[in-house]
Protein backbone atom coordinates (compact mmCIF):
# COMPACT_ATOMS: atom_id res chain seq x y z
CA UNK A 1 0.00 0.00 0.00
CA UNK A 2 1.37 3.06 -1.07
CA UNK A 3 1.37 6.16 1.64
CA UNK A 4 -0.71 9.63 0.61
CA UNK A 5 1.40 11.21 3.41
CA UNK A 6 4.92 10.92 4.43
CA UNK A 7 6.79 12.88 6.87
CA UNK A 8 9.79 12.23 8.66
CA UNK A 9 11.38 14.51 11.60
CA UNK A 10 8.90 17.30 11.07
CA UNK A 11 9.67 20.15 13.89
CA UNK A 12 8.06 23.28 14.19
CA UNK A 13 9.13 25.55 17.00
CA UNK A 14 7.05 28.75 18.44
CA UNK A 15 10.47 30.19 20.37
CA UNK A 16 11.45 28.02 23.27
CA UNK A 17 7.86 26.09 23.02
CA UNK A 18 8.29 22.86 19.91
CA UNK A 19 5.06 22.42 18.80
CA UNK A 20 6.29 19.43 16.73
CA UNK A 21 9.05 17.84 18.33
CA UNK A 22 10.34 15.08 15.35
CA UNK A 23 7.01 14.14 13.89
CA UNK A 24 7.21 10.90 11.93
CA UNK A 25 3.90 9.90 10.09
CA UNK A 26 2.86 7.42 7.16
CA UNK A 27 -0.45 7.85 6.27
CA UNK A 28 -1.53 5.03 3.77
CA UNK A 29 -3.96 6.06 0.47
CA UNK A 30 -7.55 4.47 1.44
CA UNK A 31 -7.53 4.68 4.97
CA UNK A 32 -9.29 6.95 7.26
CA UNK A 33 -6.51 7.79 9.58
CA UNK A 34 -7.33 8.97 12.90
CA UNK A 35 -4.66 12.05 14.56
CA UNK A 36 -5.95 11.71 18.27
CA UNK A 37 -4.09 14.21 20.86
CA UNK A 38 -5.08 16.56 23.85
CA UNK A 39 -5.75 20.01 23.21
CA UNK A 40 -2.59 21.62 22.42
CA UNK A 41 -0.57 18.32 21.33
CA UNK A 42 0.36 19.74 18.15
CA UNK A 43 -2.70 17.84 15.88
CA UNK A 44 -3.69 21.55 14.05
CA UNK A 45 -0.22 22.48 13.91
CA UNK A 46 0.79 18.63 12.10
CA UNK A 47 -2.55 19.43 10.01
CA UNK A 48 -1.75 22.74 8.62
CA UNK A 49 1.68 21.36 7.77
CA UNK A 50 -0.08 19.24 5.69
CA UNK A 51 -1.69 21.39 3.68
CA UNK A 52 1.58 23.99 3.24
CA UNK A 53 0.13 26.80 5.84
CA UNK A 54 2.87 25.91 8.51
CA UNK A 55 6.11 26.41 7.79
CA UNK A 56 7.46 23.02 9.38
CA UNK A 57 11.67 21.62 9.25
CA UNK A 58 11.87 17.71 7.98
CA UNK A 59 11.00 15.86 5.05
CA UNK A 60 7.19 16.17 4.03
CA UNK A 61 5.54 14.77 1.00
CA UNK A 62 1.55 15.20 0.42
CA UNK A 63 0.24 13.30 -2.44
CA UNK A 64 3.29 13.11 -4.09
CA UNK A 65 3.57 16.98 -3.92
CA UNK A 66 6.09 19.00 -1.04
CA UNK A 67 2.86 21.38 0.59
CA UNK A 68 5.58 24.31 1.45
CA UNK A 69 6.49 24.81 -2.25
CA UNK A 70 3.42 23.82 -3.98
CA UNK A 71 0.19 24.56 -1.54
CA UNK A 72 -2.11 25.54 -4.42
CA UNK A 73 -1.41 22.87 -6.68
CA UNK A 74 -1.74 20.51 -3.40
CA UNK A 75 -5.11 21.96 -3.10
CA UNK A 76 -6.36 20.42 -6.53
CA UNK A 77 -6.08 17.36 -4.63
CA UNK A 78 -6.66 18.13 -0.94
CA UNK A 79 -9.72 19.36 0.89
CA UNK A 80 -9.34 20.91 4.08
CA UNK A 81 -12.07 20.90 7.06
CA UNK A 82 -11.02 22.96 10.31
CA UNK A 83 -13.35 23.47 13.09
CA UNK A 84 -16.69 25.22 12.54
CA UNK A 85 -16.57 28.82 11.14
CA UNK A 86 -13.28 29.31 9.34
CA UNK A 87 -15.89 29.64 6.09
CA UNK A 88 -16.18 33.78 5.31
CA UNK A 89 -19.16 35.45 7.12
CA UNK A 90 -19.94 37.96 4.67
CA UNK A 91 -20.66 35.25 1.67
CA UNK A 92 -23.92 34.13 1.29
CA UNK A 93 -24.20 30.49 0.65
CA UNK A 94 -24.56 30.57 -2.84
CA UNK A 95 -21.88 32.83 -3.01
CA UNK A 96 -19.65 30.51 -1.46
CA UNK A 97 -21.13 27.68 -4.35
CA UNK A 98 -20.24 30.26 -6.91
CA UNK A 99 -16.32 30.93 -5.62
CA UNK A 100 -15.86 27.37 -5.00
CA UNK A 101 -16.60 26.50 -8.88
CA UNK A 102 -14.76 29.18 -10.20
CA UNK A 103 -11.57 28.65 -8.45
CA UNK A 104 -11.20 24.90 -7.80
CA UNK A 105 -11.55 22.74 -11.26
CA UNK A 106 -12.58 19.36 -9.39
CA UNK A 107 -16.06 20.81 -8.28
CA UNK A 108 -19.41 19.61 -9.09
CA UNK A 109 -22.07 22.28 -8.53
CA UNK A 110 -24.87 19.79 -9.19
CA UNK A 111 -23.74 17.46 -6.30
CA UNK A 112 -23.37 20.24 -4.33
CA UNK A 113 -26.75 21.56 -4.78
CA UNK A 114 -28.21 17.89 -4.02
CA UNK A 115 -26.14 17.75 -0.68
CA UNK A 116 -27.62 20.84 0.05
CA UNK A 117 -31.05 20.29 -0.89
CA UNK A 118 -31.28 17.48 1.80
CA UNK A 119 -30.72 20.51 4.55
CA UNK A 120 -32.51 23.15 5.50
CA UNK A 121 -29.59 25.70 4.70
CA UNK A 122 -31.28 28.73 2.95
CA UNK A 123 -29.72 29.34 0.07
CA UNK A 124 -29.70 33.37 0.23
CA UNK A 125 -28.60 33.14 3.79
CA UNK A 126 -25.11 34.98 4.94
CA UNK A 127 -23.03 32.80 6.52
CA UNK A 128 -23.00 34.92 9.93
CA UNK A 129 -27.05 34.60 9.79
CA UNK A 130 -26.32 30.19 9.86
CA UNK A 131 -26.11 28.15 13.23
CA UNK A 132 -22.83 26.57 14.04
CA UNK A 133 -24.31 23.17 12.44
CA UNK A 134 -25.83 24.50 8.91
CA UNK A 135 -21.77 25.96 8.70
CA UNK A 136 -20.49 22.96 8.86
CA UNK A 137 -23.26 20.90 7.12
CA UNK A 138 -22.22 23.88 4.38
CA UNK A 139 -18.77 23.08 5.02
CA UNK A 140 -19.41 19.58 4.10
CA UNK A 141 -21.50 19.46 1.51
CA UNK A 142 -18.75 21.84 -0.65
CA UNK A 143 -15.67 19.20 0.50
CA UNK A 144 -18.14 16.37 -0.55
CA UNK A 145 -18.01 17.80 -4.22
CA UNK A 146 -15.10 18.04 -4.65
CA UNK A 147 -12.90 15.02 -6.08
CA UNK A 148 -9.94 14.68 -4.51
CA UNK A 149 -7.39 12.15 -3.16
CA UNK A 150 -7.23 13.16 0.57
CA UNK A 151 -9.76 15.40 2.98
CA UNK A 152 -8.35 16.60 6.09
CA UNK A 153 -10.49 16.93 8.69
CA UNK A 154 -9.42 19.15 11.97
CA UNK A 155 -12.00 18.92 15.06
CA UNK A 156 -14.26 19.20 12.33
CA UNK A 157 -17.29 18.35 15.06
CA UNK A 158 -15.94 20.81 17.32
CA UNK A 159 -18.96 23.06 19.49
CA UNK A 160 -21.63 20.52 17.42
CA UNK A 161 -24.64 18.88 19.45
CA UNK A 162 -24.91 15.07 19.05
CA UNK A 163 -27.33 15.26 16.12
CA UNK A 164 -25.26 17.39 14.03
CA UNK A 165 -22.32 15.57 14.80
CA UNK A 166 -23.57 12.08 14.09
CA UNK A 167 -25.06 13.18 10.69
CA UNK A 168 -21.65 14.86 10.02
CA UNK A 169 -19.67 10.95 10.37
CA UNK A 170 -22.46 9.42 8.59
CA UNK A 171 -22.34 11.62 5.55
CA UNK A 172 -19.21 11.15 5.13
CA UNK A 173 -18.94 7.63 5.63
CA UNK A 174 -21.94 6.79 3.25
CA UNK A 175 -21.84 9.49 1.00
CA UNK A 176 -18.52 10.30 0.22
CA UNK A 177 -15.70 7.71 1.72
CA UNK A 178 -15.10 5.57 -1.76
CA UNK A 179 -12.23 3.33 -0.43
CA UNK A 180 -10.02 5.25 -2.70
CA UNK A 181 -10.16 8.67 -0.82
CA UNK A 182 -7.55 9.10 2.00
CA UNK A 183 -9.50 11.00 5.10
CA UNK A 184 -7.14 12.06 8.31
CA UNK A 185 -9.43 13.13 11.03
CA UNK A 186 -8.16 15.31 13.90
CA UNK A 187 -9.83 14.92 17.22
CA UNK A 188 -9.83 15.34 20.98
CA UNK A 189 -13.06 13.54 21.05
CA UNK A 190 -12.18 10.08 20.27
CA UNK A 191 -15.52 7.72 21.07
CA UNK A 192 -16.91 9.73 18.69
CA UNK A 193 -14.72 8.11 15.32
CA UNK A 194 -12.91 5.36 16.85
CA UNK A 195 -15.92 2.76 14.29
CA UNK A 196 -14.98 4.80 11.27
CA UNK A 197 -11.27 4.79 11.69
CA UNK A 198 -8.53 2.04 10.07
CA UNK A 199 -5.19 3.98 11.21
CA UNK A 200 -4.37 5.33 14.28
CA UNK A 201 -1.96 7.77 15.11
CA UNK A 202 -1.79 9.45 18.99
CA UNK A 203 0.30 12.65 19.32
CA UNK A 204 0.95 14.06 22.32
CA UNK A 205 3.52 17.02 22.75
CA UNK A 206 4.63 17.22 19.87
CA UNK A 207 5.38 13.99 19.76
CA UNK A 208 3.92 11.26 17.72
CA UNK A 209 2.92 8.04 20.54
CA UNK A 210 1.20 5.83 18.72
CA UNK A 211 1.04 4.63 15.33
CA UNK A 212 -0.92 1.93 13.83
CA UNK A 213 -3.42 -0.12 11.73
CA UNK A 214 -6.70 -0.72 14.04
CA UNK A 215 -6.33 -4.37 12.71
CA UNK A 216 -3.37 -4.37 14.42
CA UNK A 217 -4.22 -2.47 17.71
CA UNK A 218 -5.95 -6.45 18.97
CA UNK A 219 -2.68 -7.87 18.34
CA UNK A 220 -0.50 -5.38 20.22
CA UNK A 221 -2.35 -3.92 22.95
CA UNK A 222 -4.32 -6.38 25.66
CA UNK A 223 -5.90 -4.93 28.92
CA UNK A 224 -6.45 -7.17 31.20
CA UNK A 225 -8.72 -7.41 34.46
CA UNK A 226 -6.09 -8.79 36.91
CA UNK A 227 -6.88 -11.22 39.81
CA UNK A 228 -6.22 -10.07 42.94
CA UNK A 229 -4.01 -12.49 43.61
CA UNK A 230 -1.97 -12.29 40.21
CA UNK A 231 -1.33 -8.22 40.85
CA UNK A 232 2.90 -8.67 41.21
CA UNK A 233 3.23 -10.66 38.47
CA UNK A 234 1.25 -8.36 36.50
CA UNK A 235 3.54 -5.68 37.55
CA UNK A 236 6.54 -7.77 36.86
CA UNK A 237 5.61 -7.51 33.12
CA UNK A 238 5.74 -3.58 32.72
CA UNK A 239 2.14 -2.60 31.97
CA UNK A 240 1.70 0.45 30.01
CA UNK A 241 -1.30 1.90 32.01
CA UNK A 242 -3.05 0.68 35.50
CA UNK A 243 -6.56 1.51 36.35
CA UNK A 244 -9.51 0.41 39.02
CA UNK A 245 -12.68 -1.38 37.27
CA UNK A 246 -15.30 -2.65 39.56
CA UNK A 247 -12.78 -2.94 42.31
CA UNK A 248 -10.68 -4.71 40.08
CA UNK A 249 -7.54 -3.56 38.79
CA UNK A 250 -6.87 -3.79 35.10
CA UNK A 251 -3.61 -3.23 33.73
CA UNK A 252 -2.93 -2.22 30.05
CA UNK A 253 -0.02 -4.17 28.10
CA UNK A 254 2.14 -3.37 25.11
CA UNK A 255 3.27 -6.36 22.87
CA UNK A 256 3.43 -8.91 25.67
CA UNK A 257 2.74 -11.97 24.79
CA UNK A 258 -1.24 -13.06 25.40
CA UNK A 259 -0.42 -17.06 26.42
CA UNK A 260 1.29 -15.57 29.10
CA UNK A 261 -1.39 -12.37 30.05
CA UNK A 262 -3.81 -14.98 30.12
CA UNK A 263 -2.86 -16.48 33.34
CA UNK A 264 -3.34 -13.29 35.00
CA UNK A 265 -7.10 -12.93 34.34
CA UNK A 266 -9.60 -11.60 31.49
CA UNK A 267 -8.37 -10.49 28.21
CA UNK A 268 -9.84 -7.48 26.36
CA UNK A 269 -9.05 -5.52 23.36
CA UNK A 270 -8.75 -1.86 25.14
CA UNK A 271 -11.36 0.92 23.43
CA UNK A 272 -9.57 3.32 21.26
CA UNK A 273 -10.56 5.93 24.45
CA UNK A 274 -9.22 3.77 26.93
CA UNK A 275 -5.31 3.20 24.83
CA UNK A 276 -5.64 6.73 24.30
CA UNK A 277 -5.62 7.10 28.25
CA UNK A 278 -2.78 4.45 28.67
CA UNK A 279 -0.48 6.15 26.18
CA UNK A 280 -1.15 9.29 27.38
CA UNK A 281 -0.40 8.57 31.33
CA UNK A 282 2.06 6.33 30.32
CA UNK A 283 3.77 9.16 28.02
CA UNK A 284 2.99 12.26 31.32
CA UNK A 285 4.89 9.47 33.44
CA UNK A 286 7.95 8.96 31.43
CA UNK B 1 -3.71 32.52 -20.06
CA UNK B 2 -6.43 29.64 -20.46
CA UNK B 3 -9.82 30.14 -20.23
CA UNK B 4 -10.00 28.64 -16.48
CA UNK B 5 -7.41 30.79 -15.16
CA UNK B 6 -9.10 34.03 -16.08
CA UNK B 7 -12.56 32.52 -14.77
CA UNK B 8 -11.03 31.96 -11.49
CA UNK B 9 -9.49 35.53 -11.44
CA UNK B 10 -13.12 37.04 -12.27
CA UNK B 11 -14.02 35.14 -9.31
CA UNK B 12 -10.99 36.81 -7.28
CA UNK B 13 -12.13 40.06 -8.24
CA UNK B 14 -15.47 39.36 -7.59
CA UNK B 15 -14.84 38.29 -3.66
CA UNK B 16 -13.07 41.36 -3.44
CA UNK B 17 -15.58 43.02 -4.50
CA UNK B 18 -18.30 41.47 -2.57
CA UNK B 19 -16.52 41.69 0.39
CA UNK B 20 -15.74 45.26 0.39
CA UNK B 21 -18.24 46.78 -1.41
CA UNK B 22 -19.23 49.06 0.69
CA UNK B 23 -15.42 51.15 0.47
CA UNK B 24 -16.11 50.79 -3.38
CA UNK B 25 -20.00 51.17 -4.12
CA UNK B 26 -21.30 52.28 -0.71
CA UNK B 27 -18.69 55.23 -0.22
CA UNK B 28 -19.26 56.81 -3.72
CA UNK B 29 -23.13 55.80 -3.86
CA UNK B 30 -23.75 58.03 0.17
CA UNK B 31 -21.24 60.68 -1.56
CA UNK B 32 -22.92 60.98 -4.99
CA UNK B 33 -26.38 60.96 -2.71
CA UNK B 34 -24.90 63.44 -0.60
CA UNK B 35 -24.00 66.01 -3.51
CA UNK B 36 -27.68 65.58 -5.20
CA UNK B 37 -29.13 66.51 -1.90
CA UNK B 38 -26.80 69.57 -1.62
CA UNK B 39 -27.27 70.68 -5.30
CA UNK B 40 -31.67 70.27 -5.27
CA UNK B 41 -30.98 72.61 -1.97
CA UNK B 42 -28.94 74.85 -4.05
CA UNK B 43 -31.08 75.24 -6.95
CA UNK B 44 -34.72 75.33 -4.29
CA UNK B 45 -32.64 78.66 -2.92
CA UNK B 46 -32.28 79.88 -6.70
CA UNK B 47 -34.90 81.54 -8.29
CA UNK B 48 -35.89 80.12 -11.15
CA UNK B 49 -34.84 83.06 -13.63
CA UNK B 50 -31.12 82.49 -11.91
CA UNK B 51 -30.98 79.16 -12.93
CA UNK B 52 -32.12 79.63 -16.47
CA UNK B 53 -29.57 82.25 -17.03
CA UNK B 54 -26.92 79.92 -15.52
CA UNK B 55 -27.88 77.12 -17.92
CA UNK B 56 -28.16 79.60 -20.70
CA UNK B 57 -24.59 80.61 -19.93
CA UNK B 58 -23.40 77.05 -20.06
CA UNK B 59 -25.14 76.27 -23.17
CA UNK B 60 -23.23 78.94 -25.03
CA UNK B 61 -19.87 78.04 -23.59
CA UNK B 62 -20.32 74.41 -23.93
CA UNK B 63 -21.60 74.39 -27.83
CA UNK B 64 -19.85 73.05 -30.83
CA UNK B 65 -16.65 72.64 -28.31
CA UNK B 66 -14.20 69.36 -28.70
CA UNK B 67 -15.53 67.44 -25.66
CA UNK B 68 -12.39 66.06 -24.87
CA UNK B 69 -11.47 70.06 -24.47
CA UNK B 70 -13.76 70.91 -22.17
CA UNK B 71 -13.76 67.49 -20.14
CA UNK B 72 -10.99 69.36 -17.60
CA UNK B 73 -14.68 71.42 -16.86
CA UNK B 74 -15.78 68.37 -15.03
CA UNK B 75 -12.33 67.54 -13.11
CA UNK B 76 -13.34 69.68 -10.23
CA UNK B 77 -16.38 67.96 -9.73
CA UNK B 78 -14.79 64.65 -9.42
CA UNK B 79 -12.02 65.90 -6.52
CA UNK B 80 -14.58 64.87 -3.54
CA UNK B 81 -14.62 61.29 -5.74
CA UNK B 82 -11.21 60.53 -5.78
CA UNK B 83 -10.52 61.28 -2.07
CA UNK B 84 -13.19 59.02 -1.29
CA UNK B 85 -11.35 56.49 -3.16
CA UNK B 86 -7.51 57.19 -2.38
CA UNK B 87 -9.06 57.04 1.35
CA UNK B 88 -10.96 53.85 0.75
CA UNK B 89 -7.99 52.21 -1.18
CA UNK B 90 -5.50 52.89 1.67
CA UNK B 91 -8.36 51.56 4.32
CA UNK B 92 -8.71 48.76 1.79
CA UNK B 93 -5.03 47.67 1.31
CA UNK B 94 -4.06 47.62 4.73
CA UNK B 95 -6.71 45.42 6.25
CA UNK B 96 -6.86 43.11 3.43
CA UNK B 97 -4.61 40.55 4.13
CA UNK B 98 -4.90 41.08 7.92
CA UNK B 99 -8.75 40.84 7.96
CA UNK B 100 -9.40 37.10 7.09
CA UNK B 101 -6.43 36.23 9.29
CA UNK B 102 -8.11 37.68 11.96
CA UNK B 103 -11.70 36.07 11.41
CA UNK B 104 -9.90 32.28 10.36
CA UNK B 105 -11.44 32.68 6.96
CA UNK B 106 -7.89 32.35 5.81
CA UNK B 107 -8.03 28.84 6.30
CA UNK B 108 -10.87 28.53 3.96
CA UNK B 109 -9.15 30.71 1.41
CA UNK B 110 -5.80 28.78 1.76
CA UNK B 111 -7.31 25.39 1.41
CA UNK B 112 -8.45 26.48 -2.28
CA UNK B 113 -6.20 25.89 -5.43
CA UNK B 114 -5.18 29.48 -5.36
CA UNK B 115 -1.53 30.77 -5.48
CA UNK B 116 -0.87 33.91 -2.93
CA UNK B 117 0.36 35.30 -5.78
CA UNK B 118 -2.88 35.56 -7.47
CA UNK B 119 -4.76 36.69 -4.19
CA UNK B 120 -2.16 39.82 -3.81
CA UNK B 121 -2.21 40.23 -7.17
CA UNK B 122 -6.54 40.10 -7.36
CA UNK B 123 -5.56 43.08 -4.68
CA UNK B 124 -3.44 44.89 -6.46
CA UNK B 125 -5.75 44.78 -9.25
CA UNK B 126 -8.89 45.90 -7.85
CA UNK B 127 -7.18 48.98 -6.45
CA UNK B 128 -5.60 50.14 -9.61
CA UNK B 129 -7.84 48.64 -11.92
CA UNK B 130 -11.55 47.82 -10.59
CA UNK B 131 -12.18 50.13 -8.24
CA UNK B 132 -12.14 53.58 -10.17
CA UNK B 133 -14.34 51.33 -12.37
CA UNK B 134 -17.05 51.46 -9.98
CA UNK B 135 -16.63 55.24 -9.03
CA UNK B 136 -16.58 56.51 -12.59
CA UNK B 137 -19.64 54.55 -12.83
CA UNK B 138 -21.33 56.21 -10.06
CA UNK B 139 -19.93 59.92 -10.66
CA UNK B 140 -21.30 59.04 -14.54
CA UNK B 141 -25.08 57.94 -12.82
CA UNK B 142 -24.73 61.35 -10.59
CA UNK B 143 -24.29 63.27 -13.84
CA UNK B 144 -27.20 62.00 -15.87
CA UNK B 145 -29.49 62.33 -13.37
CA UNK B 146 -28.37 66.15 -13.34
CA UNK B 147 -28.18 65.74 -17.21
CA UNK B 148 -31.85 65.02 -16.96
CA UNK B 149 -32.85 67.29 -14.24
CA UNK B 150 -31.05 70.03 -16.46
CA UNK B 151 -33.13 68.98 -19.58
CA UNK B 152 -36.22 68.99 -18.03
CA UNK B 153 -35.79 72.09 -16.91
CA UNK B 154 -34.70 73.47 -20.16
CA UNK B 155 -37.57 72.17 -21.67
CA UNK B 156 -39.77 73.74 -19.47
CA UNK B 157 -38.02 77.07 -19.63
CA UNK B 158 -37.06 77.07 -23.35
CA UNK B 159 -33.56 76.94 -23.41
CA UNK B 160 -31.66 75.39 -26.79
CA UNK B 161 -30.39 72.18 -25.37
CA UNK B 162 -27.87 71.50 -27.91
CA UNK B 163 -25.47 73.20 -25.85
CA UNK B 164 -26.57 71.49 -23.04
CA UNK B 165 -25.85 68.09 -24.92
CA UNK B 166 -21.98 69.39 -25.73
CA UNK B 167 -21.93 69.42 -21.88
CA UNK B 168 -22.97 66.60 -20.88
CA UNK B 169 -20.59 65.12 -23.62
CA UNK B 170 -17.97 66.84 -22.15
CA UNK B 171 -19.22 65.34 -18.79
CA UNK B 172 -18.96 61.95 -20.42
CA UNK B 173 -15.36 62.74 -21.48
CA UNK B 174 -14.10 63.96 -18.39
CA UNK B 175 -15.08 60.48 -17.04
CA UNK B 176 -12.42 59.03 -19.05
CA UNK B 177 -9.77 61.58 -17.54
CA UNK B 178 -10.95 60.83 -14.03
CA UNK B 179 -10.30 56.99 -14.82
CA UNK B 180 -7.03 57.67 -16.14
CA UNK B 181 -5.93 59.84 -12.79
CA UNK B 182 -6.75 57.56 -10.34
CA UNK B 183 -5.44 54.37 -12.55
CA UNK B 184 -2.30 56.59 -13.04
CA UNK B 185 -2.32 58.07 -9.67
CA UNK B 186 -2.31 53.98 -7.63
CA UNK B 187 0.38 53.19 -10.21
CA UNK B 188 2.57 56.62 -8.93
CA UNK B 189 1.80 55.50 -5.48
CA UNK B 190 2.33 52.09 -5.92
CA UNK B 191 5.11 51.59 -3.25
CA UNK B 192 2.47 52.81 -0.74
CA UNK B 193 0.15 50.11 -2.05
CA UNK B 194 2.95 47.81 -1.56
CA UNK B 195 4.18 48.70 2.03
CA UNK B 196 0.06 48.71 2.89
CA UNK B 197 -0.45 45.21 1.86
CA UNK B 198 3.58 44.11 3.43
CA UNK B 199 2.00 45.16 7.02
CA UNK B 200 -1.35 43.47 6.17
CA UNK B 201 -0.06 40.16 5.61
CA UNK B 202 2.45 40.96 8.43
CA UNK B 203 1.08 42.18 11.44
CA UNK B 204 -0.62 39.84 13.85
CA UNK B 205 -2.77 43.45 15.08
CA UNK B 206 -3.42 46.50 14.15
CA UNK B 207 -1.72 46.84 10.66
CA UNK B 208 -2.13 50.58 9.98
CA UNK B 209 -0.10 51.16 13.04
CA UNK B 210 2.62 48.68 12.04
CA UNK B 211 2.86 50.02 8.49
CA UNK B 212 2.98 53.75 10.06
CA UNK B 213 5.19 53.04 12.85
CA UNK B 214 8.10 51.08 10.73
CA UNK B 215 8.40 53.54 8.36
CA UNK B 216 8.51 56.30 11.14
CA UNK B 217 11.10 53.78 12.59
CA UNK B 218 12.70 53.17 9.64
CA UNK B 219 13.21 57.23 8.57
CA UNK B 220 14.03 58.28 12.38
CA UNK B 221 17.13 55.35 11.62
CA UNK B 222 18.34 57.03 8.73
CA UNK B 223 18.19 60.23 10.67
CA UNK B 224 20.28 58.90 13.52
CA UNK B 225 22.33 56.49 11.97
CA UNK B 226 23.74 58.75 8.77
CA UNK B 227 22.16 62.36 9.44
CA UNK B 228 20.85 62.26 5.76
CA UNK B 229 16.81 62.13 4.84
CA UNK B 230 16.67 60.47 1.90
CA UNK B 231 13.39 58.47 2.51
CA UNK B 232 11.44 61.21 3.87
CA UNK B 233 12.61 63.75 1.11
CA UNK B 234 11.92 60.85 -1.48
CA UNK B 235 8.23 60.42 -0.09
CA UNK B 236 7.47 63.67 0.10
CA UNK B 237 8.43 64.55 -3.35
CA UNK B 238 6.25 61.62 -4.51
CA UNK B 239 3.47 62.65 -2.04
CA UNK B 240 3.12 66.25 -2.51
CA UNK B 241 3.01 66.63 -6.28
CA UNK B 242 -0.35 67.22 -7.54
CA UNK B 243 0.19 66.57 -10.65
CA UNK B 244 0.10 63.27 -10.29
CA UNK B 245 -3.07 62.55 -8.75
CA UNK B 246 -4.86 64.88 -11.42
CA UNK B 247 -4.84 64.96 -15.35
CA UNK B 248 -6.42 68.13 -17.14
CA UNK B 249 -5.04 67.32 -20.49
CA UNK B 250 -4.84 63.82 -22.33
CA UNK B 251 -1.56 64.88 -23.77
CA UNK B 252 0.05 64.39 -20.89
CA UNK B 253 -1.53 60.98 -20.16
CA UNK B 254 1.71 58.94 -21.53
CA UNK B 255 4.49 61.47 -19.86
CA UNK B 256 2.87 60.42 -16.63
CA UNK B 257 2.83 56.87 -17.45
CA UNK B 258 6.32 56.55 -18.67
CA UNK B 259 9.02 58.21 -17.45
CA UNK B 260 11.79 57.21 -14.77
CA UNK B 261 10.30 58.32 -11.30
CA UNK B 262 7.03 56.16 -12.34
CA UNK B 263 9.44 53.14 -13.27
CA UNK B 264 11.21 53.61 -9.97
CA UNK B 265 8.18 53.50 -8.05
CA UNK B 266 6.98 50.75 -9.76
CA UNK B 267 10.08 48.61 -9.00
CA UNK B 268 9.93 49.33 -5.50
CA UNK B 269 6.37 48.87 -5.19
CA UNK B 270 6.63 45.86 -6.82
CA UNK B 271 9.55 44.57 -4.69
CA UNK B 272 7.15 45.42 -1.12
CA UNK B 273 3.90 43.57 -3.53
CA UNK B 274 6.43 40.28 -3.47
CA UNK B 275 7.00 40.71 0.20
CA UNK B 276 3.43 40.27 0.79
CA UNK B 277 2.86 37.38 -1.13
CA UNK B 278 5.93 35.93 0.68
CA UNK B 279 4.20 37.13 4.02
CA UNK B 280 1.10 35.28 2.96
CA UNK B 281 2.51 31.90 2.32
CA UNK B 282 2.51 31.08 5.96
CA UNK B 283 -0.21 31.92 7.93
CA UNK B 284 1.07 30.99 11.26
Amino acid sequence: MTNIVEATALVKSYGNFKALDGVDLAIPSGSISGLIGPNGAGKTTTLKSLIGLCDVEGELVVAGRDPRVSRHKLMEDVCFIADVGILPKWFTVNQVIDYVEAVHPRFDRKKAEKFLSTTDIPAKKRIKNLSKGMVTQLHLAMVMSIDVKLLVLDEPTLGLDIIYRKEFYDRLLNDYYDGNRTIIISTHQVEEIETLLSHLVFINKGKIVLDSQMSDIAEIYTEVLVDADMVQQADELKPIHIRTLLGKKSYTFEAVDKAQLQELGELYTPSVADLFVAKMSEDRHG
Amino acid sequence: MDKFTLFQFYALLKREFLEHRNLFLGAPAVLAALILVAAIWIASQLEQAEIVKGMEYLSVLFDGLSPFDMAPFFMMLAIPFMITLYICSLIYLVNTLFQDRKEMSVLFWQSMPVSNFKTVLSKVVTVVVVAPIFYVAIIFALYLVGMIWLTVLGLINGVDLVGIGWMFLAAIASLLLIYLSTFIASLWLFPTLGWLLLFSAFARKTPALWAIGVFILVGFLEDFMFGSQYLANWVESRATNPNQYLIFDFHNVLDRLFNYDMLFGLIVGSILVAGAVYMRRFID
